[in-house]
């Protein structure tokens, strides 16, 4: 897995590509608790190049997901391949993450 | 079909290939060949944190085979003895990190079961049944 992090809007955009595995998924949680202390308001994570996620990868996401709340910020999904949504309705949290379908959804309110 | 990995996370992407592989094969559509490569993914994962402990020097087996009814998949380890009893997943409804990859095994797996025999660590094996009318062929064979 490869993560670029760059900013849109004021917002931190995480551009993850390849598999988010029980081998890769600590980068990623590294990565979204040194925001999450920053208290940065908005993240962004963009989906398109994702290939693959297993329960360690949500588990990371579900993490980060209540670090930004604890602040009052959000952090949003985007671009979400269809078989990778389909696990996130299994697990039903398609319901509780915010997921658009492209960077500019994302950004608006 | 076997496979062995060492246990280090970073050989789980040859699981979910060789895995996937298998499939195709064997002409197993594509989104079961998702379910199944998540699965034993999620099934060696868990030899990885429970029965290893994150020790990444020890080894992993994973048996294939497939029939036109099935596809076994026999994971095994030299591990702690997995509680069969205390492995379930997180309730769906809870959200909070961890406790899915049971829940993504046992979607896909139509027995999920650890083999009581092995005296040292764990044989798990898992089976899908690929039509419904071959559960009764398996389970004859």
């Amino acid at each position: 897995m490869k993560i670029d992090i760059t900013e849109h809007n004021g917002a931190k955009v995480f551009s993850l590509s390849g598999d988010i595995d029980l081998y890769s998924s600590p980068a990623l949680r590294k990565e979204l608790i040194f925001f999450i202390g920053k208290k940065v308001p908005l993240l962004l994570v963009d989906f398109r190049d994702v290939s693959y996620i297993d329960s360690s990868g949500i588990a990371t996401l579900v993490e980060g997901l209540r670090g930004m709340m604890s602040h009052g910020g959000k952090l949003k999904l985007f671009g979400i391949p269809e078989r990778i949504v389909e696990i996130f309705a299994f697990s039903k949290l398609d319901k509780v993450f915010d997921i658009c379908g492209s960077l500019d959804d994302a950004v608006k309110d | 079909m076997v496979v062995k990995i060492p246990s280090h996370p970073k050989y789980l992407c040859i699981v979910r290939e060789v895995t996937a592989k298998v499939g195709h094969i064997h002409g197993i559509g594509e989104d079961l060949v998702e379910q199944l490569k998540l699965a034993v993914d999620e099934a060696c994962a868990n030899v990885i944190k429970y029965a290893y402990g994150g020790d990444a020097r020890k080894r992993i087996v994973i048996r294939y085979k497939v029939d036109r009814g099935w596809f076994e998949v026999v994971i095994e380890d030299s591990g702690v003895k997995a509680d069969p009893e205390a492995i379930m997943g997180r309730r769906l409804e809870e959200v909070r990190p961890g406790g899915l990859g049971v829940h993504f095994i046992k979607r896909c797996f139509d027995i999920f079961e650890f083999d009581g025999k092995k005296k040292n660590g764990n044989r798990l094996r898992l089976v899908r049944y690929l039509k419904e009318k071959d559960e009764d062929r398996y389970n004859g064979a």
